[in-house]
């Protein structure tokens, strides 16, 4: 074989090259993607002359009469999100701790599979049960108070049925890695299996809990179109309540992006959502690799 | 892409008339020279191309219709079709990125006044459109001064006009919708709602808005004819006028916009289409079916500022 | 039970009345446990009535004759003949794209990274992909793909914005796949003396096939439900797609890479933003063939793993 004659030193160069390359090319991607993001997003404020400041505190957002002040949507993104996640974590923790301590068979042959489905279900899908279910439910619930039934609260259930499936499967994980030992030394000391969970397993296993609640926010604040079909779309004014529709980051860039024509203001501007958008991301990238570093830290 | 296939157009045509120019973007070779490319002739066998047509997904669906129609009568042309908006099809043919740009709003409102100069418009249709409630809303007639209180927020119950005691919910469309923009311009009559009036909600498309209104008790909103369903929702009478299609056309009805397909420099397949979209078998009966208005049948026209005179 | 009484004995020292302290932890765990029990029956209820609802409204329309084979833009009976088409053709074009690619990162990742910043600063970027909004690919998407590489709103241009989704996904599990592999078999192959490559392509790839195959499809399944990333790069109208089309440069041409598509979750948010009349039912029934595909996924992923892990094994 031809192969065989290769030298094996020359082999290696040309896997090291194959897989590099490939990495390469990734990294390429995500420098091109943040460098093009930023040049755009920057435009609106170096080029179209919009103060950064009032961008960041203005509390209205109406892009074709040429006001831009994001704050309405930064409000609104970082309130479904904490709903979310404060709707979701009961549930995702519960369900984990009882597939990894309860019944640890049931857990991983049937309920884990069928989480990880939902995590399949796509989100245009979860938007139209939201438009169907959740709006009437919430009209249903708190009347006219409620207006359309959609707003924020809408928002917020939707997107921790959404995540809900990310915060278990990675909690799940999580607390699978709790050493078996732990467990044993804590039953050995006569502690219930509550007493063992609350005082040591979930301790221990703090960090990746917290990296699985960080990735599900991640989730729930980057989201769009389920959102954007709850949510109401108010973007002109701060959000009063819980029951006000709303409009988030992502949703102002679904809708306004259809709307604006390229190389414009508010083409730009809304490119400069898009930035703030990605910076957010990366920060919550950045709280990972701290809360890693940490557990890594304590652990020795 | 582009350039393999003119290419193997142009081969395809015996002794074309005609030549692919690469400035064009996409392909503009047609094989007859004459002018007449009205679909259904027989010189028309030999168009051939791509017309790119991007923009308004308000009547998206009518082109499409149409555009169906026409490649089955010319199975060389493609009718390429996409969404995007009002915005991304005015900049697609400003750009050259697409042959037609699909606006239902003037391109003076959007683009540069120099760009808008260089596009030429084709008003392929008209568009209605009307106040729309809630089916248990008990009101059916509406004055132009009440809807302007309702959608300024100074009227806030229906008792207030005429109707039974409850909140008057209004959902509006997002700011720089055209929908927004032609009924704000025949209600509102150059006013705005002050900053503080939120409305329920501001929705992104005329779906949501269907489905909005039907689910909320008081609910008021707008929309285009075409999205008008009785068994959904109650359309409202303005100023004792119903909303239909003949009041459009006779100008009682004032709250309308046309649907706008912008081209520049239209090649020969373009301008095919462009005409099969103006003749008698699309305005014939396609737009009446779509829920639209043929331009043809207007008594009245409205300029990019808004003014309206007799046609 | 042996701790409860140890427990009682090093509680009497100390004076405090331990059987009401067993009692009442005993109380805290039953309630504990009755709790979880509650919110796991919660979820499963949940996915049950999610799934179920989905498919109660849409099922009927989904199986209702010639739904899945009429073109979107039949003047009667609209089906989705073409979106089916191109949900499925988008997504072998984005596994082409994305799976090499990930290959050749995880091994690189996990055979040959050197220890330095140049892997920190691979990885991390990997990691910010999966981070991204899809949202913020597909206006990337709608900018670097379709204008400045000039490829316009195209197929191509929608599976590589997938593939940017897709590459974090695979990259992850086919890494873990391959660390899986035990130890001893990558010694025994490199103390045989083949090269690292060799080692990978011959021993640890084989090994880790059943993960990385069940991986491959559970992600196309996520792939398969994209829409935010599409609507600015492949489109969101339906194709009159011609079968009987030779030229593959024509748009019209189902396997022309540079034409516009609309995959069923385009489609799903597309009527449900332009009603046009009946379309409610077409939405349900949309979404229901949708759902069914991601359950068949699901099940393909595991079934697949299975058959090639008792293939393996065999051997």
């Amino acid at each position: 074989m031809a192969k065989r004659l290769m030298p094996k030193k020359q082999l290696e160069g040309v896997g090291l090259t194959l897989t590099g390359a490939c990495v390469l090319f990734v990294a390429l991607v995500v420098v091109t993607l943040i460098f093009m993001v930023a040049q755009q997003g920057l435009s609106a404020f170096f080029v179209d002359g919009i103060n950064f400041f009032s961008f960041l505190t203005g509390t209205s957002w109406v892009p074709s009469d040429g006001v831009y002040g994001a704050l309405p949507l930064i409000v609104t993104s970082f309130g479904v999100m904490l709903l979310a996640t404060l709707f979701t974590l009961p549930i995702a923790l519960g369900s984990a701790i009882f597939v990894v301590e309860v019944q640890p068979g049931f857990g991983r042959r049937i309920f884990q599979p069928l989480v990880e489905l939902l995590m399949g279900i796509p989100s245009v899908v979860y938007g139209l049960i939201g438009l169907t279910v959740v709006n009437a439910a919430m009209r249903a619930i708190f009347g006219d108070a409620a207006g359309t039934g959609a707003g924020i609260l809408s928002g917020g259930i939707v997107l921790a049925v959404m995540i809900l499936p990310t915060v278990t499967t990675l909690s799940i994980d999580g607390l699978a890695a709790v050493p078996r030992e732990y467990r044993e030394g804590s039953y050995a000391l006569g502690c219930t299996r509550w007493q063992t969970v609350w005082h040591v397993v979930l301790k221990s296993a703090m960090p990746s809990l917290m990296t699985a609640v960080i990735l599900g926010m991640t989730r729930a604040f980057g989201e769009a179109l389920a959102v954007q079909m709850v949510i109401g779309g108010v973007e002109k004014v701060m959000p009063a309540g819980l029951l006000s529709p709303a409009a988030t980051l992502t949703t102002a860039l679904t809708s306004g992006f259809s709307n604006a024509t390229t190389g414009s203001v508010q083409y730009h501007a809304l490119w400069a959502l898009g930035l703030l958008l990605m910076a957010m991301s990366l920060l919550f990238i950045l709280i990972i690799h701290l809360i890693g570093a940490k557990g890594a830290k304590n652990r020795g | 892409m582009s350039d393999s296939l003119s290419r193997r157009s142009f081969l395809s045509l015996a002794g074309g008339t005609a030549v692919a120019l690469a400035g064009l973007g996409l392909v503009g070779c047609g094989g007859s020279s004459s002018s007449d490319a009205s679909a259904s002739d027989s010189s028309a066998k030999t168009l051939s191309g791509t017309v790119n047509c991007s923009g308004a997904t308000s009547f998206q669906p009518l082109v499409e219709a149409a555009a169906k129609k026409f490649e089955d009568e010319n199975p060389d042309v493609t009718i390429a079709i996409t969404g995007g908006g009002s915005g991304q099809g005015l900049s697609d043919v400003r750009d050259g990125k697409a042959q037609i740009g699909r606006s239902d709003v003037f391109a003076e409102e959007k683009l540069d006044a120099s760009d808008a100069q260089a596009l030429t418009d084709n008003t392929v249709c008209v568009v209605g459109m009307g106040p729309i409630v809630n089916s248990n809303v008990d009101v059916d007639d509406l004055t132009t001064e009440q809807l302007k209180g309702i959608f300024t927020g100074q009227i806030t119950d229906w008792s207030e006009v005429g109707g039974t005691a409850g909140k008057i919910q209004v959902i509006e469309r997002k700011a720089g919708s055209g929908t927004r923009a032609t009924f704000e311009a025949a209600v509102l009559g150059g006013d705005k709602a002050p900053d503080s009036f939120a409305p329920v909600a501001e929705e992104d498309s005329s779906g949501t808005v269907v489905e909005k209104i039907q689910q909320t008790e008081g609910a008021i909103s707008y929309l285009a004819f075409s999205y008008f369903d009785d068994t959904k929702f109650k359309a409202l009478k303005v100023d004792g006028v119903e909303a239909t299609a003949d009041n459009v056309c006779n100008g009682t009805f004032k709250i309308w916009a046309y649907e706008h397909m912008y081209t520049k420099d239209a090649d020969e397949v373009t301008q095919a289409f462009i005409d099969y979209m103006m003749s008698d078998e699309v305005q014939g009966s396609m737009v009446e079916e779509q829920g639209f208005i043929p331009a043809s049948d207007m008594k009245v026209k409205k300029d990019a500022s808004g003014a309206i005179t007799n046609a | 039970m042996a701790s409860e009484t140890s427990a009682k004995r090093a509680g009497n020292d100390l004076g405090v009345d331990l059987d009401e302290h067993v009692k009442k932890i005993g109380r805290q765990d039953r309630v504990a446990t009755g709790i979880l029990t509650v919110i796991v029956a919660f979820v499963l209820l949940l996915l049950a009535s999610l799934v179920g609802f989905i498919l109660f409204k849409g099922l009927g329309k989904a199986l209702s004759p010639g739904f899945l084979t009429t073109s979107p833009l039949a003047d009667e009976n609209p089906g989705i003949s073409s979106e089916i088409f191109d949900s499925f053709y988008m997504l072998v074009i984005t596994l082409l794209i994305s799976v090499p690619i990930s290959l050749g990162g995880a091994i690189f990742l996990v055979e040959y990274a050197p220890d330095n910043w140049v892997t920190k600063a691979a990885s991390t970027a990997i990691e910010t992909l999966s981070s991204l909004p899809s949202i913020v690919v597909g206006m990337f998407g709608s900018l670097f793909f379709v204008v400045t590489l000039g490829w316009g709103i195209s197929i191509l241009a929608g599976a590589m914005a997938l593939t940017m989704f897709n590459i974090p996904i695979l990259v992850r599990v086919i890494q873990q796949a391959l660390q899986d592999v035990p130890r001893s078999q990558r010694d025994a192959a490199l103390a045989m003396g083949l090269t690292r490559w060799e080692t990978t392509r011959h021993v640890l790839l084989p090994a880790a096939m059943p993960a990385i195959v069940t991986g491959i499809v559970i992600s196309a399944g996520r792939v398969f439900g994209e829409a935010a990333a599409l609507i600015f790069t492949s489109g969101s109208a339906a194709v009159n797609i011609n079968f009987a089309s030779a030229n593959l440069s024509s748009p019209r041409n189902p396997w022309n890479i540079f034409r516009p598509a609309e995959t069923l979750a385009v489609h799903i948010w597309k009527l449900k933003m332009e009603p046009t009349p009946g379309n409610d039912e077409i939405v349900w029934g949309t979404a229901a063939v949708l759902i069914i595909c991601v359950l068949l996924f699901n099940i393909l992923a595991r079934v697949l793993g299975k058959a090639l892990a008792k293939k393996m094994t065999s051997e």
